[in-house]
């Protein structure tokens, strides 16, 4: 507990932002038992209605509950982000290690593709991926997975590669340690603290790229409360019913501030350059 | 070092024997037209003469805006391609419709039928010229014709002319002028027919179709940019009034919004149906701006396919029962339809006020409905199964005259009630396309009702033996009335036949009607005669003018 508490005492920010992002998928999970307006009853008499009374934040054109939306949309994209964000670590992980660890043929072909796929504008291969795959959310995340593995299995090569040739890697073999061995006890220990604080740091990004397919038509699918989706829906009323695009806007603001924060300070905490200091 | 002061020199040495250049050449000129003036004022002067000519040249350019229905341009590719053939003035017909949608002479005047009405004899105008300059023959109009009926017949296109007129006979007689078809049948008036756009008398024999079709039209294409923009030039040989404008640039704009916001910038100078009743309004209470509109004659509906789930007919009615038509036409889509239960608009002269509605909004009759006809939701997950599956009805839509705004009321409505709707939204031309296979349950659209000036057509879509019934629809007493129709020639007896049909389709929860939808054309106040017509088949004529 005092351990706990000195931490806490050295790492003020990371433990606001952590207890935020704590407090939003608390939010998330709970908004069942709290919220009382279901996100997709619709009342079509009562659609475009303003903030306040019943209606915290307003209604949509189907007379849908903007608040409830809002609230029920963080589990949609707080899920789906973080299902990328760890899809995304895992896939480049692996294929960056095992193509810094093992070299020659598979390393060229990994390596390759990644360079194919950087080679477009990430955002403009995703939504061909997703226009191809049709719009679904889930599609969505696959898409943007595709483009954005390597990021992380360059950077897991490159610190593979650092250690690749270490005399202790090289001990290693000689004792006869199996590869899979080797990548468990020394390459993976190596790569996941920087890959880690990547990937808390992209979770935002990977939220404001979700919700960027949705806006354009290739993620979530109407009737589905998420946030992309939700200023999709508003843009067309954007002038006479700006609360339809203000509250989802505000909410994927919020939310993606508080992860890139929470990205800087892991960063701050785990970079052994900082430890040195 | 040197070699860059060299450079700069140059460069600077370059620049002033440019402006020395330039100055003279203003002297010259001053000199030649024995002009007593400064430099100053000769600048002054040229500048002005550039500013006309940008002037000149922007008031001689219209830029329209308007939704891509379509690709292709070649009118036997599918029906929205006639379409905007004839919307985007390149071809005209033999036969114009008024706003009464009575067939006026056009590139035919004058013509005799024989009183069997099947032998129609069409004389073609004179003086007539492609935009490429070719004469108008009766020969050109016989290849343009037997082109559409051919293209049908091979299958290469899914534009089914053969739909409104079949014919035994058609021949062209070039020294008389005039083209005569006989017609396998008896037609009450085939002008009307003939003033549809698949009838639009293209130059079949020259140019790519598909991007490049020459019509009689005002406007002729210069450059087609698929699904971006079409720069059209005026057609020097128009055989009507002068065209009004020299360039013409169709610009797509697929949101309805975009479209407000484009005319409101000075993007375009028209833009047609933009369906945002809040952009409308702004549009309309502005003195910048004109807002022609029009309502009446045509119904946005679903097909219900009732070769798949909906073959059920409890399950159509509990649909059609569960959906408020008032609230959707005048909330949700901000009374840019009017409500209406039959597949006819309650404007047209077709015994709207005499019908029944079968299903008038009632929820619990729905659910009722459907708990009487063994349609319940017995796995406890929300939805209700029928014969062991759950209902999932696959809504396909595209983005026009808020059908997807409809779609979407109608799959929350239906939720309600314990039937899940998927809504898939798509283009145009793949809507048709999975329209014409079947793969849909429901399937939203909006459709010129009296297309030829008379339903009977229209109403060809639930007329079983049909090529054109894509829902599957099928009931003997409709069939023998449309059959009955076809032939009956008397307007009052038609009306009454119609007014039945009307009937049997409701009573048989055949069609899931949205509403009637009034269209619109906005134009800034720089440009006049931007009118939206009754027949939806004119958009760019050569009406349209600077208002000055």
């Amino acid at each position: 507990m005092k351990r706990m508490l000195d931490f806490v005492r050295l790492h003020k920010q990371f433990a606001i932002l952590s207890a935020l992002v704590f407090l939003l998928i608390l939010t998330a999970v709970s908004a069942p038992l709290w919220i009382k307006i279901s996100p997709y009853d619709s009342n079509l008499k009562d659609a475009f209605l303003p903030p306040g009374g019943e209606h915290l934040f307003g209604t949509d054109k189907l007379g849908r509950d903007v608040f409830s939306r809002v609230i029920y949309g963080s589990r949609i994209s707080l899920t789906s982000s973080l299902l990328l964000t760890i899809s995304v670590l895992f896939l480049g992980t692996v294929l960056g290690i095992t193509a810094g660890y093992f070299g020659g043929v598979i390393d060229t072909v990994v390596m390759r593709i990644a360079d194919m796929l950087i080679s477009f504008p990430g955002m403009v291969l995703a939504i061909a991926v997703a226009g191809i795959m049709g719009a679904s959310t889930m599609n969505a995340v696959i898409a943007i997975l595709i483009v954005s593995w390597t990021k992380y299995a360059r950077l897991a090569r490159s610190l593979v590669l650092k250690i690749r040739h270490k005399d202790y890697i090289y001990a290693a073999l000689t004792t006869g340690s199996k590869n899979l061995y080797i990548l468990k006890k020394y390459m993976l220990p190596n790569v996941m603290p920087t890959l880690i604080v990547t990937a808390a740091s992209d979770i935002g990004t990977m939220m404001l790229e979700l919700a960027g397919l949705s806006f354009l038509g290739f993620g979530a699918k109407p009737p589905l409360a998420e946030w992309g989706l939700m200023l999709n829906e508003g843009r067309i009323y954007m002038m006479d019913y700006p609360w339809l695009m203000i509250y989802p806007g505000f909410a994927i603001c919020i939310v993606v501030v508080i992860f890139n924060l929470l990205g800087d300070s892991l960063r701050d905490i785990l970079d052994p350059r900082n430890k040195t200091k | 070092m040197r070699r860059i002061i060299n450079k700069k020199t140059a460069l600077i040495l370059t620049l002033l024997a440019v402006i020395a250049g330039t100055s003279l050449a203003g002297c010259a000129k001053d000199n030649t037209n024995n002009d007593i003036s400064t430099n100053n004022e000769t600048s002054t002067n040229d500048e002005n003469n550039t500013q006309k000519t940008e002037e000149k040249d922007i008031s001689n350019t219209l830029n329209f805006g308007c939704t891509n229905f379509s690709d292709s341009l070649d009118p036997s590719t599918m029906i929205n391609a006639a379409w905007c053939v004839s919307r985007y003035g390149i071809g005209e017909g033999l036969f114009h419709f008024d706003d009464e949608m009575n067939a006026d002479y056009y590139l035919c005047d004058n013509y005799s039928v024989d009183e069997t009405n099947t032998n129609w004899v069409f004389h073609i105008r004179d003086g007539v010229k492609f935009s490429n300059g070719n004469d108008l023959t009766p020969s050109k109009v016989v290849a343009s014709l037997s082109y559409m009926y051919s293209q049908e017949a091979e299958g290469t296109g899914n534009s089914t002319p053969s739909q409104y007129m079949t014919y035994d006979s058609i021949t062209a007689d070039d020294s008389a002028g005039t083209v005569t078809i006989v017609t396998s049948k008896p037609y009450a008036d085939l002008c009307s027919i003939l003033a549809h756009p698949y009838y639009s008398i293209l130059d079949v024999e020259q140019g790519n179709i598909s991007e490049n079709p020459i019509g009689t039209g005002p406007y002729a294409i210069v450059s087609y940019d698929t699904d971006v923009s079409i720069k059209m030039a005026a057609n020097e040989y128009y055989w009507g009034k002068e065209v009004p404008y020299q360039n013409l640039n169709i610009i797509f704009i697929k949101d309805t919004t975009t479209k407000a916001l484009a005319i409101r910038n000075g993007d375009v100078d028209v833009v047609e149906n933009i369906n945002s009743s809040n952009d409308l309004t702004t549009l309309q209470d502005s003195s910048d701006f004109n807002v022609s509109e029009a309502t009446g004659i045509r119904c946005g509906f679903s097909y219900m396919n009732q070769k798949g789930i909906l073959a059920n007919e409890a399950l159509r009615n509990a649909v059609l029962l569960a959906l408020d038509d008032e609230t959707m036409c005048n909330i949700t889509v901000g009374g840019m339809y009017t409500a209406g239960y039959s597949v006819l608009p309650s404007g047209l002269d077709y015994g709207y006020q005499n019908l029944k509605d079968s299903t008038p909004f009632d929820v619990e009759a729905a659910v009722k409905c459907l708990d009487d006809a063994g349609i319940t939701d017995t796995d406890g997950d929300g939805y209700r199964e029928l014969n062991g599956q759950m209902i999932n009805l696959n809504y396909l839509t595209y983005d026009s005259r808020n059908l997807t705004d409809f779609t979407e009321a109608i799959a929350v409505q239906l939720d309600s009630i314990g039937i899940k709707v998927t809504v898939n939204t798509t283009d145009a031309d793949t809507e048709w396309n999975m329209l014409v296979s079947g793969e849909y349950d429901l399937l939203a659209t909006n459709w010129m009702t009296v297309p030829v000036g008379d339903p009977y057509s229209y109403l060809d879509n639930w007329y079983s033996k049909s090529t054109a019934n894509y829902c599957g629809y099928a009931n003997e007493e409709y069939d023998r009335l449309y059959e009955e129709l076809e032939s009956e020639l008397n307007k009052d007896a038609r009306a009454k036949l119609i007014e039945q049909l009307q009937q049997i389709l409701i009573d048989d929860a055949a069609v899931l009607v949205h509403g009637y939808y009034h269209s619109n054309m906005c134009s800034v106040a720089s440009v006049t005669g931007a009118n939206i017509y009754t027949a939806d088949y004119y958009w760019i004529t050569a009406d349209i003018e600077p208002s000055n």
